[in-house]
């Protein structure tokens, strides 16, 4: 092994910490100024232009705050949780692609920390560590509320993170691997959610669940239990927990833009042209491949997820606890379900016939279990309003 | 003109002879109802004369006479006046009076709070402890003998700050800041409270087996610092996992004896007062004060100025509402957003109090007789503008960005807060009742001021539901818009004060209930007046502290996420709930 793939790894790396690190901090601003937009306020715009030196003053201020731990809490529980929430929430973003493999100063380089055949399976397992912090944090506090969020989590976690496993399975079915390069190439022509828009949707929804988003933040659920699994941290600790939610937005913004939305890969309408990411670019004396609007697109699509987060969290209320649970378990679970067996099997015929069209058996049928299943939803919540009478 | 509330014609002393006489002294009203009878009469009232709905009860302490008396309002509600009957007992400790909570269990918390401040005890009442002050509070503070922490006289303006102004700090007296009185054999460094023994001590009482397995219930205590609570309410839930099992709500941490101020306060100081109580309404406060003091003075209200109250405590409600709205959202989980559109338009409305009255939030705008001073040059004009333009679109508005929003329908519709038969024992008032179906509303069951001129609906809801309670503050946005839309067409010219303004008034003896439908519900003010420049008693009905009484039985068997909204839909404000 030659010294400069110690380099090259370290690049990435710092690549990948950098961005997340920076893009929470910005985050933090753009959710503020896009919810302020949104309830016909202005939002931060006092520090820097625009605001944009509120990230630093928040962090400022947090790092000088006084940070407290209650007599009775068990302390080494106390202070492991919160890194046991962030760690994750920066490892998993290793084995997200961001750009085509390329050929740079004569190597071959791939565009992600981690290149590793499992790459599904790796964020699947790193997904369900975060949630070890939340409980841990909730019952170490010795607080009812933090306890009481600490339980909602692992309740909703584990119910959540099957919808989840089968959202990824939908993606390794249409895509024919579990390497995340390979997903993303597969969507070369088309992107998975206009193949699957069902399994998308889904996906979508239950990374809002996995992130302790609105409307699914019952962990935290401020107007109910104050602020929940981290009611009792304070200072930097606290920060870490807001720092992991904020990189769990993130990552799993990428996540589902790598499944579903063709990752690093150029819009469908710029396909073969000098603005696709395997176009060959010839400036003068130059000529190299234009692997840098990899990042640049994958930018733009998590931007754009994000919006959808914030977006729900400024209109919808949270939902109650009950039917949180049973969404998950009585409709979203069943709806994965179809919607794999659907994919396999469209998969299957796909292949049979070798003729890529009868892959459109796919968004026809999940469309109408999707239908069935609104269908359903809609059916019990008409039936608990009639109740009353 | 404020329409006086007249005894009804029913003949308490001739059903119970030699029970209940008359009440006789010049200036009172109602029935003297033997203490022994009560219980039965109470039951008569109620069955036999329809009085379903026991509005107030609360205390007179007449230390001259030697007498403690109990007050009882009970009303229709199918409309009408009032029943006034009261309970006279000698007042040597410990005064006894039978509770009616088997009757009315509506009573409960009034009457707890008649034992915590006038040291009434109510025999067979299923839970009488302090509600508003601590355990360790030595005395019941609403007696005439009682005396506060540095006591000067009885009645303002004080001596001691007349004509020269001088005036000295409580806290310069007492340099050793030891003024607390305790009970005898109380230690407050080993002190426990009661009911805090019962709420955590006791745990083990509320661990259930179910089968073999073993569960433990939690105490949590929402409040009295919480988020959701609005302001420094505090509720003692007991939970099963997430449902609640058992609630007990606990008050008074925003208590400054209200009724006991007031009786120092001469009759005008008491205006800027009531502003305090529910601090979102001040003109509708105002309004119920100045009803209750008209009543027992007996003047007419000059005819702008009746207008103008009327559009001032309309416009009120609109913005309780409002908020209400928003604020529901947020109890929610909205993260402000409907709140902050409610909020813009509050702000106009604001800005019209701030013209008329020189202030936002405590307004101190009605006086006896009138209102202080006419509307500014262009300000009808802006009231109109907001009534007949901007108001009904932004409720609209409103109105599309929530109900068609479906988590919001899914989190509301079929959480049931109470039902039309159990709202009305409790006692519940305004909107909570109104959306559980019954069409009781003050401006129409008992009409005071100027709204029997006036054509608007009484909206009710038939589920009583939380979806129902948020749909009828909506029709009651719509409803008080129609009311503004006719009174600002038909405001006349004129004085908006009758007689003089004066500092003093001169209030004849005698005692009057006056009440006004405030956006939380009935707003009573039972004032007692012996002929000097201070009220001799002076008690305020606020309508969230009664509502609140059938809090536990809203509650238990909801969510925790479901209290929050319940709360939220009773729409309490801890500056009448505490007082």
């Amino acid at each position: 092994m030659d010294w400069t793939i110690w380099v090259e790894w370290l690049i990435k790396s710092l690549f990948v910490v950098f961005a997340l690190l920076t893009g929470f901090a910005y985050l933090t601003l753009y959710e503020r100024r896009a919810l302020a937009k949104i309830q016909v306020r202005i939002g931060p715009n006092r520090a820097g232009w625009q605001g944009l030196l509120q990230p630093v003053a928040d962090a400022v201020k947090l790092i000088f705050k006084e940070e407290l731990t209650p007599a009775k809490a068990d302390k080494l529980v106390f202070f492991w949780a919160p890194i046991i929430t962030m760690v994750p929430s920066i490892v998993i973003a290793a084995v997200i692609p961001f750009g085509p493999t390329t050929t740079l100063f004569g190597r071959t380089i791939v565009f992600s920390v981690a290149n590793i055949n499992v790459g599904v399976l790796f964020l699947m397992a790193v997904a369900s560590i975060a949630v070890y912090g939340i409980v841990l944090a909730g019952w170490s506090s010795n607080n009812k509320y933090a306890m009481l969020g600490g339980l909602r989590s692992s309740a909703q976690m584990i119910s959540y993170e099957l919808s989840l496993g089968l959202g990824f399975v939908t993606a390794i079915l249409l895509g024919n691997s579990m390497n995340l390069h390979d997903i993303v190439d597969a969507q070369r022509n088309v992107w998975f959610a206009v193949v699957q828009p069902v399994g998308a949707l889904i996906f979508m929804i239950v990374t809002l669940a996995e992130v302790n988003r609105a409307p699914f933040d019952m962990p935290e659920a401020e107007q109910e239990l104050t602020a929940g699994y981290h009611s009792e941290y304070s200072g930097m600790k606290f920060a870490l927990f807001f720092m992991a939610e904020y990189q769990k937005m993130i990552a799993i913004s990428m996540i589902a833009a790598t499944l579903f939305f063709g990752g690093y890969r150029e819009f469908w309408f710029l396909k073969d042209t000098f603005l696709s990411v395997d176009a060959i670019w010839n400036i003068g004396p130059w000529q190299f491949q234009a692997w840098f609007l990899g990042p640049i697109y994958m930018l733009l699509k998590v931007v754009v997820l994000l919006f959808f987060m914030i977006w729900i969290r400024a209109t919808w209320p949270r939902i109650r606890y009950d039917r949180l649970m049973s969404f998950g378990w009585k409709v979203l679970l069943p709806l994965s379900l179809a919607v794999v067996f659907i994919s396999a099997v469209g998969v299957l015929v796909a292949q049979q016939f070798d003729n890529n069209w009868y892959l459109a058996i796919i968004p026809i049928f999940s469309s109408v279990a999707g239908l069935v299943a609104v269908g359903f939803v809609d059916q019990a919540l008409r039936r608990k309003s009639y109740a009353s009478h | 003109m404020a329409t006086p509330t007249t005894t009804a014609t029913l003949d308490l002393a001739a059903r119970f002879p030699g029970a209940v006489s008359a009440d006789a002294r010049p200036g009172y009203k109602g029935w003297i109802v033997e203490k022994d009878k009560l219980i039965e009469v109470a039951t008569a009232i109620r069955d036999e004369f329809g009085y379903d709905h026991l509005t107030a009860v609360t205390g007179v302490d007449y230390l001259p006479e030697g007498k403690m008396e109990v007050v009882y309002h009970a009303f229709k509600t199918t409309g009408g006046p009032v029943l006034t009957f009261k309970v006279q007992v000698p007042r040597v400790d410990p005064v006894e009076v039978p509770s009616v909570t088997s009757i009315w269990p509506g009573a409960e918390f009034q009457e707890r709070e008649a034992w915590d401040l006038l040291g009434v005890k109510f025999t067979n009442h299923p839970d009488l402890r302090r509600i508003l002050l601590w355990e360790g509070f030595e005395g019941h503070p609403l007696r005439k003998d009682w005396k506060e922490a540095f006591y000067e006289e009885d009645a303002k303006p004080f001596k001691s700050r007349w004509p020269e102004g001088k005036h000295v700090m409580a806290e310069e007296k007492n340099p050793f800041k030891d003024n607390i009185n305790f009970p005898k054999d109380f230690d407050p460094e080993q002190w426990v409270p009661e009911g805090e023994a019962a709420l955590y001590g006791a745990l083990a009482r509320y661990q259930v087996q179910e089968g073999s397995l073993k569960t433990d219930h939690i105490v949590i205590n929402m409040g009295p610092q919480h988020p959701s609570t609005h302001g420094v309410f505090r509720a003692a839930v007991t939970v099963d996992g997430e449902t609640v099992v058992s609630l007990k709500p606990v008050m008074g941490y925003l208590h400054r004896n209200h009724d006991k101020i007031g009786e120092r306060n001469t009759f005008l100081q008491n205006m800027p007062f009531t502003d305090r109580l529910d601090y979102f309404n001040s003109m509708s406060n105002n309004f119920g004060y100045a009803v209750a003091v008209e009543k027992l003075m007996n003047i007419q209200v000059a005819e702008r100025a009746e207008y103008i109250r009327v559009i001032m405590a309309e416009l009120s409600r609109i913005q309780n509402h409002l908020v209400f709205i928003g604020m529901l959202g947020n109890d929610l989980g909205m993260m402000y957003t409907p709140a902050l559109y409610a909020f813009e338009e509050r702000e106009l409305i604001l800005d019209i109090f701030e013209a008329v009255s020189g202030s936002r939030m405590m307004c101190n705008y009605y006086r006896f007789g009138g209102v202080v001073r006419d509307l500014p040059e262009g300000v009808l004009e802006k009231i109109k503008g907001l009534v007949f333009e901007r108001l009904p679109v932004k409720a609209d508005e409103l109105d599309r960005m929530l109900t068609e929003n479906e988590v919001f329908v899914a989190r509301m519709k079929g959480v049931k807060v109470i039902d039309a038969e159990n709202a009305i024992r409790y006692s519940i008032t305004g909107p909570v009742l109104r959306a559980a179906g019954v069409p009781y509303d003050i401006r129409r069951a008992d009409p005071y001021s100027i709204y029997d001129r006036f054509d608007f609906d009484i909206p009710t809801r038939p589920n009583g539901d939380l979806m129902d309670n948020y749909l009828l503050r909506l029709d009651e946005i719509r409803q008080s818009l129609r009311i503004l839309q006719q009174a600002v067409k038909q405001i006349p010219e004129g004085p908006v004060m009758t007689g003089k303004p004066q500092y003093q008034v001169r209030v004849p003896a005698g005692e009057s209930y006056g009440r006004v439908e405030s956006p939380k519900g009935e707003l009573a003010f039972y004032v007692v007046s012996n002929g000097k420049p201070n009220p001799f008693r002076y008690h305020v009905r606020p309508p969230s502290f009664v509502n609140i009484t059938a809090l536990e039985k809203m509650c238990v068997g909801t969510k925790i996420a479901d209290f929050i909204a319940i709360l939220g839909v009773i729409d309490i404000v801890l500056g009448e709930l505490d007082r």
